[in-house]
């Protein structure tokens, strides 16, 4: 048996917010578009073949409804079929996709369809806030008068502080993404705001969410659904001669409360040679790595999953790349929790054009969670789903958009968070 | 063997169970009216045709009966006008939040104990929210800072008063304050500053930009809550 994890067929019923259309329609819509790439794929032989379903989405709160997934199971025809569900705010999608590629390594399943989703209309914005806000600490987070947006707004004053990240790298990471998502057929952006490209100035002029985060800055609630079909290396190849591997995974976590990070014994010792790089005008902390400036969980589960894959270059060998980008300053808090660049130098990758479309290593070619959208369940799938139809040459049928296909990639790197980077992950995509 | 209870109530401040029982009899999932509409929807922009959807307006609403478990005495401490945080025995860590367990690994779980700690402390991190929670919302522009409180090793979030937001800035020393009249929950305490606020480095294009969003977010909670 090989560890190696196929991915079969990838799927996106559209973002956008309103949707209107019930979650089980959306996941409907996107395993049917999984049934039309794969026509040997029969819903009917999951049982007998010893496939499993994992489900991936956040909020019963949202959805008002536990346990949607049965909903969702039943709805597609796959009652009696095993299935799971996999919950951890933000990082729910990845960790699904991780969950699914695992149970397939075990050998206890030779298929996983892994559905995510998330309903995010039905609630006033405030009570949408509230229901993610919740996801942090309800005794200590949540009721200290702070949103979710403000614990990442002091999370990113504190990089600039630190690393001296300016409000104009912010807004170039949003133009970034923004004006990467005007081609994209399942983007939340384009839906709502048309097809045209955005300057920094156009950032500036949305309002002020919470300083220094304007709104062009933070992800978009969302609706939506993904589907990915995952399978062992031998069915993957019997199923597709167009197949894109899952080569590593990897997870990390970190306090529930970013408030706890500064003196971490946890993370004491645990990266040296991040801890020494420190400016000399901050007092440093007794951990000094992660702090508040970085996500520790991200660099875990990066270098877990860069192992996974025998990836030991990640800046040369990784070809593409989808970050998890709630709010903007996380692409630049993640380029360098990754290991492409070293800490406090992810704005100069972003000022010299390495993370643009056609750079050395382009960034959030979907829109990510700023322009693409982010309806939780459904995010990071839609994310890989993204770089997996890069990989697999197939950008030009699945956007209509053929002047978007990158040629001569081999590598992509798909990573989710949730909360405020409590718990993370990632995988790496190969050709 | 011995039964836990049963417990005894040493001091209680109760709701009104009027307002609450009115609430969460309205908050029972019944619709409430509804509407029809027609929109383009489909799994892709590629593809979009009209479709007509019924919305109800269906409310759900609970009260819970919630323990701050073994770090209730950060909370009483509260009512009585007083900041208290846990530290380790073994590692000297202090926590505020407190833990009740000490998370330093090698500690393997050791109980702490309770300290008083000074109403004195230090901006790690900080904010400036244009939105708060509706029930802040007059409050805006809203200072909110990770405070180091002296002496511990954490940050407790809260808000700061008295302070012009332009001129927060990171390693600014404040003073930590309970409300005269507290509810016992973490918006009891607030910080204001211990010192002469000493602004960061912005741009002249960034001061400006931050003036208009300063003054952008009071002419709205003007326009919405009326003058202070």
């Amino acid at each position: 048996m090989t560890k190696k994890v196929g991915i079969v067929a990838g799927s996106i019923s559209r973002f956008d917010n309103p949707r209107h259309t019930l979650q089980e329609e959306m996941c409907a819509e996107a395993v049917r578009m999984i049934l039309d790439d794969v026509p040997e794929l029969e819903l009917g032989d999951f049982v007998k073949k010893g496939y499993a379903c994992c489900y991936s989405y956040f909020s019963d709160i949202l959805e008002q409804q536990q346990c949607m997934h049965w909903i969702i199971n039943d709805y597609l025809g796959l009652s009696a079929v095993p299935c799971f569900r996999v919950e951890s705010g933000g990082a729910t999608p990845i960790d699904a996709i991780i969950n699914a590629a695992l149970w397939i390594r075990s050998g206890m399943f030779p298929a996983v369809l892994v559905v995510g989703w998330e309903k995010m209309d039905e609630l006033p914005i405030q009570k949408v806030n509230e229901a993610i806000a919740i996801a942090g600490d309800t005794d200590w987070d949540f009721v200290s008068g702070f949103t979710y947006n403000a614990f990442y707004a002091t999370m990113e004053a504190r990089r600039m502080h630190v690393y001296g990240e300016t409000e104009e790298d912010l807004a170039e990471v949003a133009v970034l993404c923004h004006n990467n998502s005007l081609e994209n057929p399942y983007a939340q952006w384009p839906a709502q705001h048309g097809f045209s490209k955005i300057m920094v100035e156009d950032v500036y002029k949305s309002r002020l969410i919470s300083w220094p985060y304007r709104l062009h800055e933070c992800a978009m609630t969302s609706e939506g659904a993904s589907a990915l079909f995952l399978a062992n290396e031998e069915l993957t190849k019997k199923l597709t001669d167009n197949p894109i591997w899952i080569t590593g995974v990897g997870f990390g976590s970190d306090t529930m409360r970013a408030g706890d990070r500064p003196d971490n014994p946890a993370w004491k010792g645990l990266y040296p040679e991040d801890e020494k790089i420190w400016p000399k005008h901050v007092p440093p902390p007794m951990s000094p790595y992660p702090d508040l400036c970085n996500f520790g969980a991200l660099r875990v589960s990066a270098r877990m999953a860069y192992k996974d894959a025998g990836v030991k270059n990640p800046r040369k060998e990784i070809n593409l790349v989808e970050i998890f980008d709630p709010y903007a300053g996380v692409v630049l808090a993640g380029l360098e929790d990754f290991d492409f660049c070293k800490r406090g130098e992810g704005k100069k990758l972003l000022r010299d054009g390495v993370i643009q479309p056609f750079g050395e290593l382009p960034c959030q070619l979907s829109g990510a969670l700023t322009a693409q959208g982010h309806a939780v369940g459904s995010t990071s799938i839609a994310q890989v789903v993204d770089v997996y139809w890069q990989l697999s040459n197939q950008i030009g049928k699945k956007w209509g958009a053929p002047s978007r296909q990158l040629s001569n990639i081999k590598k992509g790197f798909i990573h989710g968070h949730g909360g405020t980077g409590c718990q993370a992950g990632a995988v790496v995509l190969e050709v | 063997m011995k039964q836990p209870g049963p417990e005894k109530v040493i001091k209680e401040q109760k709701i009104d169970e009027k307002w609450w029982k009115d609430w969460e009899r309205r908050g029972g999932w019944r619709p409430e009216g509804w509407k029809i509409i027609e929109i383009n929807d489909g799994p892709t922009l590629n593809d979009l045709k009209p479709e007509k959807f019924l919305i109800v307006h269906r409310p759900h609403g609970n009260l819970f009966h919630h323990s701050y478990g073994k770090v209730s005495k950060f909370f009483t401490g509260l009512l009585e006008g007083k900041l208290y945080g846990t530290k380790c025995p073994k590692c000297g860590l202090v926590y505020c939040p407190p833990r009740a367990h000490c998370f330093n690994p090698k500690c393997r779980l050791a109980e702490t104990q309770w300290v008083e700690l000074p109403k004195k402390g230090e901006v790690h991190a900080h904010t400036v929210m244009a939105i708060a929670w509706p029930s802040m919302a007059h409050l805006q522009p809203l200072v909110g800072a990770m405070i180091r409180i002296d002496g511990t090793n954490t940050c407790l979030p809260m808000t700061m008063r008295d302070v012009d937001p332009e001129k927060v800035n990171i390693g600014l020393r404040v003073n930590i304050h309970i409300e005269k009249q507290p509810k016992g929950d973490l918006l009891d305490v607030y910080a204001t500053p211990a010192e002469e606020p000493k602004p960061p480095k912005r741009t002249p294009e960034e001061l400006k930009r931050f003036r208009e969003d300063m003054e952008k977010t009071r002419a709205w909670v003007k326009k919405t809550f009326g003058a202070k």
